[in-house]
């Protein structure tokens, strides 16, 4: 799979909008008996960014961790409902939730490299694992293109065989998402990857999110509006219901999310109007 | 609502004071209390065991009879590394993956496996020793230093596992949480990240488990037994520090069976010693470079 696109020159043309990438159907998660999220449908669209904002406790983190599985890991946590990547049914018995992590790789809010693990070893040890790489040169052309990807190759060039918990939080951040890239997947969740990084880390990370759009699909999930506003083509609005679980009040183009929502709860919000 | 400053300010009061040194005189006292013993052991082994050592006490075996001077210890603490050194690779992998069973699976096996652990943990070691002689030495027909090693590794199987799933439960969430989402295999997920992620306490583990197995006397009475003579095969009667310094201390009316126990019992602590300052170095060289 020719997953990987180089920053620079020589790129893929940008893929016009086809089917979309995953479909979620009446998705509720739940913990234990609390329903978290409630009866989400939305579909997301390949080589675009789509954020879902909303406030805390709207269930958007949750949302996102249902589209790779990782919701099931936490004690007593279900899922009901649909969710379809590439027309599979992600929940079907058949389907091996681990398979579904690597098509579908995640950035996490913390950077969370392998303390245990070189720079190199961080971005190639988990490819290696799971058999998608196999000797020495092929593994050092993996971190160097991965690492480039992560536009952190120049940062860390000469100290590939560092500690990757030796980095800024800025370039561990960077590295979590090489590390992701080189399991070649070929949707990214992104769950607020910049709350923990300042503005300048921040910037970085957008920018590379812009660039890897080209080659993935990214869905983020961000407190930040600006941040929404300024990377996403899409966005989803989640809020917290009465019932205290989150659902979705609307989607759509960001543009127009941003300057002209359909829903009175989305203007409230965005206008800082809530809560 | 402000406080009055003059109340908060006001200079702290010399019976306070004095309540203050009062305590931290008693937390010193205590703290001289609880070294005396230690101290006391050291400077009593170093007393009487530094000027029986020297390189043929290491390195000659003792003599038939104890009560005659001179020889050493060569055939005890060769026992002693041997054994344990045997303990250690049937207690480690086996005490990991229980560790592992109890932290990845859980459920209510578990509770199960946890309480057995605890009761074998409880288990005076004595009893050990005796289980270990129905079930191996019966078995065999004769004591071995296998059989020592089974009880050694009995005794230290319980420490590892609750130290080592300690320590797998303290994994950092990102991490294991990052493990989950890269799609990796539950080998692979303790082989290569959570395992080396613990590293340092569970190696502080298994050095506590050996520390205490190396001194251990009861359960190697009856399986072990000792021998007078030197013997590498775990298939014979094997010698140890504890047996040697038990069997000369109970003789040390003779002057040489005395010595003998002392010197032999500075050998073992220093052997603990040193097995805790590897054990540190390791932990840290390990935290310097992150690897």
């Amino acid at each position: 799979m020719p997953i990987m696109a180089p920053t620079g020159d020589g790129r893929l043309p940008l893929a016009a909008p086809r089917e979309p990438i995953i479909r979620l159907a009446d998705v509720n998660a739940y913990y234990g008996t609390r329903l978290a999220v409630r009866d989400v449908s939305m579909e997301i669209r390949p080589n675009a960014i789509t954020a879902i904002i909303g406030p805390s406790g709207s269930g958007k983190s949750t949302l996102l961790r249902c589209i790779d599985r990782m919701h099931e890991i936490v004690p007593h946590a279900r899922v009901t409902g649909r969710i379809e990547y590439r027309g599979i049914d992600i929940y079907d018995d058949a389907v091996d939730p681990a398979a579904v992590r690597r098509s579908i790789g995640m950035v996490f809010q913390q950077p969370n490299p392998f303390p245990t693990m070189s720079i190199a070893d961080n971005v190639s040890a988990p490819a290696r694992f799971n058999g998608l790489v196999r000797g020495k040169g092929v593994e050092r052309d993996l971190v160097e293109r991965c690492l480039r990807a992560a536009a952190l190759w120049d940062e860390v060039k000469d100290k590939l065989q560092q500690s990757g918990s030796s980095l800024s939080g800025g370039q561990q951040q960077r590295l979590c998402i090489a590390r992701a890239l080189a399991m070649a997947p070929d949707v990214l969740l992104m769950d607020e990857p910049c709350s923990a990084l300042d503005p300048v880390a921040t910037l970085q990370v957008e920018q590379l999110m812009l660039e890897l759009k080209r080659a993935y699909t990214i869905v983020i999930v961000t407190h930040n509006m600006q941040q929404a506003s300024r990377v996403s083509d899409r966005t989803a609005f989640f809020t917290l219901g009465e019932d205290g679980a989150g659902h979705l009040v609307e989607e759509g183009p960001t543009g127009q999310i941003f300057t002209a929502p359909r829903e009175r709860l989305t203007e409230d919000y965005i206008s800082g109007r809530f809560g | 609502m402000l406080a009055d400053a003059a109340l908060v300010l006001r200079p702290t009061s010399s019976a306070r004071r004095a309540r203050a040194r009062l305590v931290v005189g008693l937390a010193w006292l205590t703290l001289l209390i609880a070294l005396v013993p230690l101290v006391a052991i050291a400077g009593y082994l170093i007393a009487n065991g530094v000027g029986v050592l020297s390189p043929a006490f290491l390195l000659e075996d003792p003599p038939g009879d104890l009560s005659a001077v001179g020889g050493g210890i060569r055939n005890a603490l060769f026992g002693t590394i041997e054994m344990t050194g045997t303990a250690v690779a049937i207690a480690v992998p086996i005490g990991l993956l229980i560790a592992v069973f109890n932290a990845e699976i859980g459920g209510r096996l578990a509770v199960g496996v946890r309480f057995i652990v605890d009761v074998v943990a409880a288990l005076p070691s004595i009893v050990v020793g005796i289980f270990v002689y129905e079930v191996v030495v019966v078995a065999q027909g004769h004591f071995s230093g296998l059989a020592g090693s089974v009880a050694l590794a009995v005794i230290m199987l319980p420490l590892i596992v609750v130290s080592t799933e300690e320590m797998l439960r303290l994994t950092p969430r990102p991490v294991a949480e990052a493990v989950r989402a890269l799609g990796l295999s539950r080998w692979r997920s303790y082989a290569s990240v959570l395992i080396p992620t613990a590293f340092s306490g569970i190696v502080t583990g298994v050095l506590l488990a050996i520390s205490r197995a190396v001194g251990e006397t009861a359960p190697l009475i009856f399986t072990a037994l000792g021998n007078n003579f030197f013997s590498a095969d775990l298939g014979e009667p094997m010698q140890a520090l504890p047996l040697l310094i038990y069997r000369n201390a109970l003789n040390s009316a003779f002057p040489a069976a005395r010595d003998r126990a002392m010197g032999a019992a500075l050998v073992l602590v220093a052997l603990v010693l040193a097995l805790n300052v590897l054990g540190r170095w390791i932990v840290a060289r390990r935290q310097l470079t992150g690897r």
